[in-house]
């Protein structure tokens, strides 16, 4: 069953085209893997889907419902988180503090304060910031930071998450736990997971599919190992010979 | 918060309310007038805090909200009994801010500030216009309630607003509100509708004003434009909140009793030395304490626990 799809969606800034009439169709309880050199409008992407910008054409469906025109927030309340590639915590807050408000918020929608306290302390204790739930998230480390964005996205209760660079900067070891962190709530949250990533290991392992994008365009889609071995890809990151 | 404390909270503050519910029969008129006083403005920064400390958005044209309570009150005074002006007063002012909110919410930053600053003063030359071509230059009101009267009212009023930022500050609706003065994109995608929440809580912060506002011009029993939309209002209820400091009740309480404390000991002998010290005061918690008491006060007690 189809949870999202992208028709023809396009995304200009001026005279520059972000996002260049992308096609795509996601599958429920899918993982994708999202590649592509620095600007080749990957995070562009995700703002479009997540409604923190409005396409300039084309139609974007969620649960087969137009999303494309709606606000962010509305987006959100159906079902679509995203992280941020530059984190966007609510630093005066503390850790607990930031997730509670997804919980209260996104679809989840909890009524009350003790409630949502209690879904935030179960996704700190899902992403291993536990025993920093009371300091303020400014008091975080970047990796610190790049959990509270996936915390604060999975207590908002989507059935789209978006990782845009979760993992960017981490050691091998933390990337290993990363990628198994993400495939657990895959499993047990029942997610749809689009995942940006540099770190190519990472990709491969964890997608069994991989779109590739190009100067705003889709250039490539198919497993890890027809993408690594598309002429195009190669070319678009190694440049032609 | 221990439970000595918990314990300790409520009859505290049933004391400290009785004991100030009963100024007016112990205390001259005086000290009814300071009470008042400070009341007054405990009320109008604890108005402010739910909407300004909570998102952000710093207003410096809270004026506008006690000056339109005090007109409507003028408008409506021997026509409408009191209550029902005041609640009207209330009421204008919530609409005044719904009204200019939609606008003006749209910018952030040092924008919004000058905005709401530039509204006030706007509205205070329209009514000075209005009043004028009406052939009025300052209207006297006869028959205003007495000064023990108005005091139980701001009492009440100060008690309102106290608790409404106490619920706001613990609700769905104030956490709303803080995720919008940390990050709004961020706000906003995880679900919070940012332009409805601002509005709403610029209107609620406008309601309590108004009503001062009706009320505090009936002490003066006479009605001025350029006193009650004065600008030193605004920037009176900001300086009480920077100094109190924080998002929650105690900033405010903190805030109004130290500089009405400050003014009343200096205004009459040496009121040069009043403005002085303001300014130090509001350099100094700016600088070196941006949370401002509460915030010192916490830190104290956090040292004194460890």
């Amino acid at each position: 069953m189809t949870l999202l799809q992208l028709k023809d969606v396009s995304r200009r800034f001026g005279g520059v085209v972000a996002v260049n009439n992308i096609g795509l169709s996601i599958e429920k309880n899918e993982i994708v893997g999202l590649m592509g050199a620095n600007g080749a409008g990957k995070t562009t992407l995700f703002s479009l889907i997540a409604g923190n910008l409005p396409p300039s054409a084309g139609e974007i469906l969620f649960d087969d419902q137009r999303i494309d025109g709606l606000r962010a927030d509305q987006i959100s309340r159906l079902g679509v988180a995203r992280t941020f590639q530059i984190v966007r915590p609510f630093s005066g807050l503390t850790v607990l503090e930031n997730v509670t408000i997804s919980a209260l918020f996104g679809s989840s929608r909890t009524k009350s304060m003790v409630s949502a306290t209690n879904i935030a302390r179960e996704v700190l204790e899902e992403v291993g910031l536990t025993n920093r739930a009371g300091d303020y998230a400014s008091a975080l480390t970047l990796s610190g930071r790049k959990r509270l964005e996936i915390a604060r996205a999975l207590a908002t209760n989507p059935k789209l998450l978006m990782l845009d660079e979760v993992m960017a900067g981490l050691t091998a070891t933390e990337g290993a736990e990363a990628v198994a962190m993400i495939r657990r709530f895959q499993e047990t949250r029942n997610l749809t997971v689009i995942v940006v990533e540099h770190v190519m290991g990472i990709l491969m392992d964890l997608c069994p599919r991989i779109v590739v994008l190009h100067h705003g365009a889709l250039i490539a889609e198919g497993s890890p190992q027809d993408v690594a071995n598309d002429s195009r890809v190669i070319d678009s990151y190694l440049g032609t010979r | 918060m221990s439970r000595y404390n918990r314990c300790l909270a409520l009859p505290t503050l049933v004391g400290s309310i009785t004991l100030l519910a009963a100024v007016p029969l112990y205390g001259s008129d005086y000290i009814t007038g300071v009470a008042l006083t400070l009341l007054m403005w405990l009320a109008l920064t604890q108005s402010w805090v739910v909407f300004s400390a909570m998102t952000g958005y710093i207003s410096l044209g809270h004026a506008v909200f006690f000056g339109a309570g005090a007109y409507v009150m003028v408008l409506t005074f021997g026509v409408l009994p009191f209550w029902i002006s005041v609640i009207v007063a209330g009421a204008a002012s919530g609409v005044l801010a719904l009204l200019v909110g939609y606008p003006c919410l749209r910018v952030r930053g040092p924008y919004f500030v000058i905005l709401t600053f530039g509204l006030a003063e706007l509205v205070k030359y329209i009514v000075i216009n209005v009043e004028a071509a009406l052939g009025k230059f300052g209207r006297l009101l006869m028959g205003a309630p007495s000064l023990d009267q108005l005091f139980w009212v701001i009492l009440g009023l100060a008690i309102i607003s106290t608790l409404i930022t106490y619920t706001v500050r613990r609700s769905r609706f104030g956490a709303g509100l803080r995720a919008i003065r940390e990050n709004e994109g961020a706000a906003e995608t995880v679900g919070i509708n940012v332009a409805r929440f601002k509005v709403l809580a610029f209107a609620l912060s406008a309601i309590i004003p108004g009503m001062v506002g009706s009320v505090v011009v009936l002490r003066t029993t006479y009605f001025e434009p350029l006193d009650v939309f004065n600008p030193i209002t605004s920037f009176t209820i900001v300086s009480m909140a920077i100094i109190g400091g924080g998002d929650d009740v105690p900033g405010p309480v903190y805030g109004a009793c130290f500089l009405v404390l400050l003014q009343e000991l200096l205004w009459a002998n040496w009121p040069e030395i009043y403005m002085i010290l303001l300014g130090t005061f509001l350099v100094t918690f700016v600088l070196r304490a941006p949370d401002g008491i509460q915030g010192r006060l916490a830190a104290i007690r956090r040292k004194i626990a460890r």
